[in-house]
């Protein structure tokens, strides 16, 4: 909501901003920067582990992502046994249109994870820099039901909001992310950019029901898919703070945040995607 | 409550003051007599800051805020001049035999300051040889002359030309005094707290110009009256209307109109004004959506406007006793309906209210008693089908106050009184429901405050070369539980080399008990108030400067020099990615660390005479510090840094000019080093989980090592203004502005923008954009009176 504000803010002076020549290009001298270790590694049970190691650049540097080849990984399992991932960038993926995710390591087995479950991640290059994480398995809340309704204009008009509902555990500061993807799972829509993409948390709502709806938006006959994934609340904050990170940039009204994971001697986040699925067809 | 070896210290330096003096008043009182009573406009208001002198023995007082003086003399005959900004001064002469009660009308000198004229010069005398350092009076004339933003007089705006007063950004009526951030300054409406002075985010003032009368600024050198707020005192004054004729005054501008209605009240005994204000963006961006509607890609623009209302009425009951009425109404409103069902509402605003009741005991001592309420609220409502969802939050105080001023004879000037207030802090309610009742959760998070005061302060005329004022005072603060308490001594004194040259030298002490929980860079409708509470302590500030002035030209300038320096700790900041709303735990969002901050104001101006104005130069530095703690890094890892509105140097003419009795002419130029601000230096990309997006988000990922560490091009702007008055009686006028007359890009901020290929929107590089908001504005306001 305070996105919101501050977006609405910024209406009237952007309005104004856009008359004439009110924005120009202009040289920035930055300090120099040390590039950092970027982790990001989503573990899926039933999949084999993979994660993308690159490093920060410079804000202004040329645009390819550095991926740095010197770097060891390995994986600890909840028996404690080390797992290494090896180095193989999957390159096409960065200009991918499927969905695939791009890894700079990857494993060789598929992962067998359970609720409970402790997983430890060790990074290693050759310049001394160090990255370590640990992450816990949640155990998936399941979605109650979804639903929708549509309006009542005329047929070319026709829209209808999405209703997602489940019920949060008991305990505080349990977190979600809830995705809603429109067409066929079948099709590989699932891999795809969603319709909606929400981070939300218990704070005001513990041990309550939640019912999270769209706007109108979808059509008759639309396929939609709910995903619900219950997360650390170390990855809800990784998404916000990234998300206030880039909203800074641009919005005179920002407040610039840190980039705020579960990495220590990096930037990144480490989880295990804990998450349960329900389709429903808009008739 | 704990006395630091500074409180006592002034503890100390008071007794002593006030034991000093008591033999040398004594000797004094054998042959003197008082002369007191009110100054007046031509229309019947009283004249708050009006001067009452006698040159002759370089003496002289000024009324209070209720238009009242005292003023002790030996018996015989003296010359009085009564004085005041934007009016024809008084001289009469008078044979003190006894205590007399006198009243003097002052005639207006039309719209033009050129019209106060000549020989006194009191107005400059007087700043010269009092003992108050670091205070701006600004009267409604003087501002309504000077061209403005959009042809909207804006007394904040004004104020940000003054020495010391930075204003946050291109626009924008914040105030940063010396050092301290916005939410340090105390805004007072016929004493009452106004908590947000703001329309539209800060482009405008709440302050509508046809209802004010005059604007005192305090930057240092607090008298004891004030408190609770560490930066600055904002002392507004209404207009109280003519108590001789009914009058419509009012004006047409590019985005708003005015109407004022005032007159008398049976038969002169009292007065009133009703004054209001309504933009009408509204209705330009009514008719664009419905020429636009059923256009493909039709995107309602939303609907905005804002008003405020102000009314006051005073009534004599009688030789000794007077009541003051005093309302505002502001509200801003912000309404959206989308396509596709969405309905978002939002709208805040500031409901004021003052009843003060002014008794005179005698001509050396009366009292104003006041009961004042002040709210502040937002409202915020989404409503899709059977869904709803609001959310709001509040602050609204109740103050009963009074204060005394007691003048013995010519060396003192006693004020005490006290002061208590109740606050509400609605820091946050939420309410969400389905009609269907799936939804229904809400959270409402209140906290009381008790605040209370007690002062007192003596102005003491040690000899006519020098004079000290000392004052207390005692404040604490209830919340729950928890309790604070402190003594805010205060100090200052004044020493004249000559009848030209004076040196000042003050230190004051300040707590606030309240802070502005927000986490922008601007201050926002939905910035919440929190009370001193568990972790969040009150803050504190000191500070001490020193000053001289000379008056030069015979006495047509005085030329001010002012140092300062000023130090804080318990200063609020929040921590990244704080939860600031509807939060029952919010008090762990906070960090604490220190402020400081010091600098030098140099300050000419010429206030009689067809020209008139000032030049103010500034080079100040502000500092903060906020260590690792609770969790987090501080802010930059514990060093050092300058607050965004940290500004090096800055220097502003302004000149007004009376060219003949229908012209006047005016300008002003500012010119600042630019606004700190923060830039990323590395950014990185991420891929985020499947389903996400495709391939590696192509959205890069800012990181921001250092808070505020680049510094924005020198902003500098010339705005000009003609003044044209028309009628037989000059009674209306055209008002001509010009904003940013040279039509300077000024840096709003800058960001960095993904340069992509048209043909493949693929993202091949990045550059620094400078977005710049107002190019050359003119603007035309007419302005009427019947």
């Amino acid at each position: 909501m305070t996105r919101f504000l501050k977006a609405a803010a910024l209406l009237p002076l952007l309005a104004l901003a856009s008359c004439g020549s009110l924005q120009n290009n202009i040289d920035v001298p930055l300090p120099s920067y040390s590039s950092e270790l970027i982790v990001e590694c989503y573990l899926e049970a039933g999949k084999v582990p993979s994660l993308a190691v690159t490093t920060s650049v410079p804000y202004l540097s040329p645009v390819l992502p550095q991926v740095p080849n010197d770097v060891t990984v390995t994986l600890t399992l909840p028996n404690g046994a080390q797992v290494p991932l090896a180095f193989s960038p999957n390159y096409a993926a960065l200009t991918d249109t499927t969905g695939v995710k791009f890894h700079s390591h990857i494993g060789r087995d598929p992962l067998v994870a359970r609720p409970g479950d402790v997983f430890k991640l060790d990074v290693v290059d050759t310049k001394g820099r160090h990255a370590t994480s640990t992450t816990t398995m949640l155990a998936p809340v399941p979605i109650d039901s979804v639903s929708y309704k549509f309006n009542d204009k005329s047929p070319t008009e026709r829209r209808a909001y999405f209703l997602t509902s489940f019920r949060d555990p008991a305990p505080l500061d349990d977190c979600y992310r809830l995705q809603l993807h429109k067409g066929d799972p079948a099709r590989g829509v699932l891999l795809k950019a969603p319709e909606t993409d929400n981070s939300l948390e218990d704070r005001l709502l513990n041990g309550q029901q939640f019912v999270f709806g769209t706007s109108y938006r979808f059509y008759p006959g639309d396929t939609i898919t709910a995903t619900l994934y219950h997360t650390e609340r170390a990855m809800y904050r990784f998404r916000q703070s990234v998300r206030d990170a880039r909203s800074a940039n641009g919005n005179p009204f920002g407040q610039p945040s840190a980039i705020y994971g579960n990495v220590q001697g990096g930037v990144g986040i480490f989880a295990v995607l804990s998450g349960v699925r329900m389709t429903k067809i808009l008739r | 409550m704990v006395l630091d070896s500074a409180t006592r210290y002034y503890w100390l330096l008071l007794f002593v003051v006030l034991g000093l003096n008591g033999p040398l008043a004594n000797a004094q009182n054998a042959t003197r007599f008082t002369i007191s009573g009110t100054v007046r406009g031509g229309r019947g208001e009283t004249l708050p800051g009006a001067s009452v002198a006698v040159p002759a023995l370089n003496t002289g007082t000024a009324a209070d805020s209720a238009g009242h003086f005292s003023l002790s003399l030996p018996a015989g005959k003296h010359q009085l001049v009564v004085a005041f900004i934007g009016y024809q001064q008084i001289t009469r002469d008078i044979n003190l035999t006894k205590n007399q009660r006198l009243s003097f009308d002052l005639q207006e000198g039309g719209n033009e300051l050129g019209e106060v004229v000549v020989e006194g010069t009191v107005t400059l005398e007087q700043k010269l040889k009092t003992t108050q350092m670091g205070v701006e009076h600004l009267s409604i004339q003087e501002a309504k002359l000077l061209p403005a933003l959009f042809g909207e007089v804006d007394i904040l705006k004004t104020l940000q030309l003054k020495p010391g007063v930075q204003s946050g950004g291109e626009g924008t009526s914040g105030l940063f005094v010396r050092g301290g951030s916005a939410d340090q300054n105390l805004v007072l409406l016929d004493n009452a707290v106004v908590y947000n002075p703001n329309h539209l985010f800060g482009l405008f003032s709440v302050f509508n110009s046809d209802a004010v009368q005059s604007v005192d600024l305090y930057k240092s050198g607090f008298p004891a009256q004030f408190g609770g707020r560490l930066s600055s005192v904002v002392d507004v004054k209404l207009r109280e209307g003519d108590r001789q004729h009914y009058v419509a005054t009012g004006g047409v501008g590019l985005i708003s109109s005015r109407l004022t209605y005032e007159g008398p009240i049976n038969k002169g005994k009292g007065s009133f004004i009703v004054s209001g204000r309504r933009t009408y963006f509204d209705i330009f961006t009514r008719a664009l959506n419905k020429a636009n509607e059923g256009k493909e890609d039709y995107s309602p623009i939303p609907d905005y406007y804002f008003y405020d209302l102000n009314a006051k009425a005073n009534y004599t009951l009688g030789e000794k006793d007077r009541l003051f009425l005093t309302g505002y109404l502001g509200r801003d409103i912000f309404g959206f309906s989308s396509t596709n069902g969405f309905n978002f509402n939002f709208q805040w605003g500031n409901t004021v209210g003052s009843l003060r009741w002014n008794h005179v005991f005698s001509p050396k001592l009366f009292v104003n008693t006041s009961a004042t309420v002040s709210d502040y609220k937002y409202e915020l409502t989404n409503k899709l089908d059977q869904f709803s969802f609001s959310l709001g939050s509040q602050i609204r105080d109740y103050t009963a106050r009074t204060d005394f001023e007691y003048t013995p004879d010519d060396r003192h000037q006693v004020k005490f009184g006290a002061m208590l207030t109740e606050h509400k802090f609605g820091v946050g309610r939420l309410d969400a429901n389905s009609g269907d009742g799936r939804v229904n959760f809400g959270s409402d998070v209140n906290y009381y405050g008790l605040d209370g005061a007690v002062y007192a302060s003596d102005n003491y005329k040690y000899s006519d070369k020098l004079q000290l004022e000392g004052g207390l005072r005692l404040a604490g603060f209830r919340s729950g539980s928890d309790q604070y308490g402190g003594l805010e001594p205060r100090a200052a004194a004044r020493y004249s080399l000559s009848d030209k040259t004076s040196f000042k030298l003050n230190y004051a002490m300040m707590y606030q008990y309240v802070h502005l929980v927000t986490n922008s860079g601007a201050t926002l409708p939905t910035d919440i108030w929190y009370p001193s509470r568990l972790n969040v302590k009150p803050q504190r500030s000191q500070q001490v400067s020193g000053g001289a002035s000379f008056l030069l030209g015979g006495g047509k300038y005085l030329l001010t020099n002012e140092v300062y320096y000023k130090w804080g700790r318990n200063q609020v900041d929040f921590r990244d990615g704080a939860q600031l709303f509807a939060n029952p735990e919010l008090d762990g969002e906070f960090i604490f660390g220190k402020s400081w901050s010091y600098g030098n104001e140099l300050y000419l101006e010429k206030k009689t005479g067809k020209t008139t104005g000032w030049i103010g130069y500034t080079l100040a530095w502000a500092w903060r510090n906020f260590q690792p703690q609770r969790g987090t890094n501080g802010v930059n890892n514990g060093q050092d840094f300058h607050p965004n509105y940290d500004r090096r140097h800055n220097l502003t003419i302004v000149v007004l000019h009376q060219l003949n009795q229908r012209i006047n002419l005016t300008a002003s130029f500012i010119y600042t080093s630019g606004n700190l601000t923060t830039l990323p230096l590395g950014r990185f990309g991420i891929q985020d989980i499947p389903g996400s997006s495709t391939g590696l988000d192509p959205r890069p990922v800012p990181i921001y090592p250092d808070r505020n560490s680049y510094r924005l091009i020198p902003y500098h702007r010339l705005d000009l203004g003609v003044v044209y008055k028309i009628g037989a009686r000059r009674d209306q006028d055209l008002t001509l502005s010009i904003y940013n007359a040279y039509n300077r890009r000024n840096a709003y901020f800058v960001f960095f923008e993904t340069v992509k290929d048209k043909a493949t929107d693929r993202i091949t590089g990045f550059r620094a954009q400078q977005v710049s908001l107002f190019p050359v504005i003119p603007s035309l306001t007419y302005n009427f009176r019947f």
